[in-house]
């Protein structure tokens, strides 16, 4: 109980503006729901329906405050429009800045596409929990992703390519439908030719420019071999992918518990108040949207 | 707990001593039921109501309440709504105490503070009164027939007089100005054992108490019962209206005519709604009524619980009046007991 209370009205701390005295961490989490403005810096077309936007917040206590994991994500604002949760694609180790990989799918991401560099729009976060970075280091690292699940994984690529002599051999296999919805081939590409990563790129419906692989990602993955016992597993992409590929990494004989899968589910709050989220006993926006195969496993409704 | 006896003639006292500084709301008779409502006079109370149709939280979560008011064109916060109103809810019987300590563990607890329901919340006295259980009361399955702690006052009925637990400064300050209280003696407290021996045996007999639901609910995950049960969901959220600990929302954007500004709202939501689950592109998590309901129960019988170790479902029986195709946990409770699975007493 609030003291000094007296018939009529009284206010609110938390809710209050920024004040000059208040910390980064305070901004953020005094009121979680409160999106703070951060400035689109550049925009550009990674498809025809993808684009990749980097927002820099106008605070700078803002700024220093929003530290993300690899596999994290945000609320992204426009108000008047609403609110989307957002991977955050950018590797931590870039300081200042968000990437984010965005899909126009209705109303926010729509609304975004006809943005420009220089508007402003507001984001909360970061949400949830990411990657385990620091279980993965020293170990070999398979990421299967489909389609718009590159987006949250791209992160963790970046981070492992920031620090990639802390990883062992690190597979990407990435499936798209069309080879002109393969988003950031080109530096996926480099980093291949470097040797950096080893790259199976595969494409359900091929075009005249196609020679790659035609198929599901569960094809390259079985030709590949990994020794089980120091791999780690990533998977992100639609919700029909994870069962199969989940499979086949474990007739490889990757452990459940060294399985790590990124959900997607319908989120509004983003901070476990909100209930949407929910799968089985578990938030998706906290508990998760990552989590390991056992965890799924023990979750009503994951898969 | 400390506690003190009053006297029953002295309620009325108790009661305007709190409007002096407080709105107060309790229950007051409307129609053939009863609701939480403001009060104008103590005389508009009615302390023997069964069960109101809809539970006390609309007082700390509203239907609808702003967030934010915002600026559209710069895309920036305007104010914040930042006031809440200092409030008694009187008359609040064990399960609906019960059921804001679950609504505290889920909307301040973890990691993210809700600040507009700890703002109301704090802002709030609760007065609670030991009550007798109707037919649809099923409390004592969960342990929600005694209140521990969420309330400021509780008034247990013994007959003339009242025994007051008292939790909470503030409020046992307007208690003892407003009222002459005395200690308590050996007649007080045996009266006291006789009215929870009372409470005890009125509870209906024929809601099974089953042993180990969480669990079974796990167990019986893909039983065809689901099918059943939730092929009658008319998706029209009654249930989840009137639970006093279903806290699920939406949040949206509503803007003024000139479309500059508007407000960012939070409203009550259900999970049995169709598009709850549902994720762009299409895809839905819960397509159907049967896991729609079964979602339902299985956060209120296992998801909450596992976490909490409480059942979020206080067996208040308001959704065993409210749901009108007969979905409430007192079926769950028979399907189990039909399976065998269970122990009853
Ligand atoms: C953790 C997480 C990370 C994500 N990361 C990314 C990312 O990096 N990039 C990205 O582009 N997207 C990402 N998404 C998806 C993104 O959040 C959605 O595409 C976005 O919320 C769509 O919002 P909108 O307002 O544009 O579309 P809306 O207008 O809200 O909806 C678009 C379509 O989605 C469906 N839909 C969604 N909600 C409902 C509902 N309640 N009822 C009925 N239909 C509904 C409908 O089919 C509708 O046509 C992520 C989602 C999550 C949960
Ligand atoms: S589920 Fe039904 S009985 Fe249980 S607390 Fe909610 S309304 Fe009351
Ligand atoms: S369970 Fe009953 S009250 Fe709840 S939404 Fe379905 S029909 Fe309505
Ligand atoms: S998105 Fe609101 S609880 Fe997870």
């Amino acid at each position: 109980m609030q003291s000094n209370m007296s018939r009529g009205i009284i206010e609110v701390d938390a809710l209050r503006e920024a004040t000059p005295s208040m910390s980064g961490k305070e901004m953020l989490l005094g009121n979680a729901y409160r999106p703070w403005p951060a400035r689109i810096t550049s925009m550009r077309d990674l498809t025809a329906n993808e684009k990749l936007v980097e927002m820099r917040f106008i605070d700078e206590r803002v700024r220093e405050a929003f530290v993300h994991e690899p596999g994290q994500f945000l609320e992204l604002s426009l108000f008047g429009v609403g609110e989307a949760p957002i991977s955050i694609t950018s590797s931590p180790t870039k300081q200042g800045f968000v990437e984010l990989c965005i899909r126009r799918a209705g109303t926010v991401t729509g609304a975004l596409h006809s943005m420009h560099a220089g508007d402003i729009v507001g984001i909360r976060g970061p949400f949830g929990r990411g990657f385990p970075v620091d279980k993965f280091r020293g170990n070999d690292v398979l990421i299967v992703a489909g389609g718009l699940g590159i987006a949250p994984v791209r992160s963790l690529i970046n981070y492992i390519h920031d620090n990639r002599s802390d990883f062992g051999k690190v597979t990407i296999v990435y499936g798209s439908r069309t080879p002109s919805d393969i988003m950031f081939r080109d530096q996926f590409e480099m980093w291949r030719h470097r040797k950096d990563f080893e790259l199976y790129l595969t494409v359900d419906q091929p075009d005249d420019t196609w020679d790659g692989e035609v198929g599901v990602v569960t094809e390259p993955m079985k030709r590949l071999d990994f020794n089980p016992a120091n791999t780690y597993g990533v998977v992100c992409g639609p919700p029909i992918m994870y069962k199969f590929v989940v499979q086949v990494m474990r007739e490889k004989n990757i452990d459940y518990d060294h399985i790590y899968l990124d959900f997607e589910r319908h989120m509004k709050c983003g901070m476990g108040k909100c209930g949407h989220c929910q799968i089985g006993h578990q938030y998706c926006c906290i508990d998760g949207p990552v989590f390991n195969y056992w965890e799924a496993k023990n979750i009503q409704g994951s898969m | 707990m400390l506690y003190r006896v009053m006297d029953k003639r002295e309620l009325p006292a108790l009661v305007r001593a709190f409007m002096e500084s407080y709105e107060v709301v309790a229950p007051v008779k409307r129609g053939s039921g009863y609701i939480f409502d403001v009060i104008g006079s103590p005389e508009e109370i009615e302390l023997d109501y069964t069960q109101t149709a809809s539970s006390p939280k609309k007082y700390l979560m509203p239907p609808t309440e702003t967030l934010m008011k915002f600026d559209a064109n710069m895309n920036l916060v305007e104010d914040f709504i930042e006031q809440v109103t200092p409030r008694v809810i009187f008359g609040v019987h064990t399960c609906d105490i019960n059921a804001l300590n679950r609504l505290d563990v889920a909307l301040i607890g973890g990691k993210y503070v809700d600040p507009y329901y700890q703002a109301r919340r704090d802002a709030t006295i609760v007065v609670g009164i030991s009550c007798v259980p109707n037919e649809n009361c099923f409390c004592h399955l969960w342990g929600a027939d005694e209140a521990q702690f969420g309330y400021d006052l509780f008034l247990h009925d013994i007959g003339d007089k009242y025994l007051v637990s008292m939790s909470n400064v503030e409020a046992t300050n307007i208690l003892e100005a407003a009222c002459e209280l005395s200690e308590a003696t050996d007649e007080d407290r045996i009266a006291f054992r006789q009215a929870t021996r009372v409470r005890q045996s009125a509870f209906n007999k024929d809601i099974p108490d089953v042993q180990d639901v969480a669990m079974l609910m796990d167990v019986f995950h893909s039983d065809p019962f689901w099918e059943e049960l939730g092929k009658k969901c008319l998706s029209c959220s009654a249930c989840a209206s009137v639970c006093p600990t279903c806290f699920c929302f939406d949040i949206r954007d509503v803007l003024t005519p000139d479309g500059k500004t508007g407000e960012r709202q939070r409203t009550w939501d259900a999970c049995t709604n169709p598009g709850f689950a549902m994720v762009t592109g299409g895809h839905n998590f819960r397509p159907t009524g049967r896991e729609r309901v079964r979602h339902r129960m299985y956060h209120k019988l296992n998801g909450f619980f596992v976490n909490h170790d409480r059942m979020l479902c206080v067996g208040c029986g308001r959704c065993v009046t409210a749901c009108k195709t007969g979905i409430n946990p007192i079926e769950v409770l028979r399907f189990f007991k039909r399976k065998g699975a269970d122990h009853a007493k």
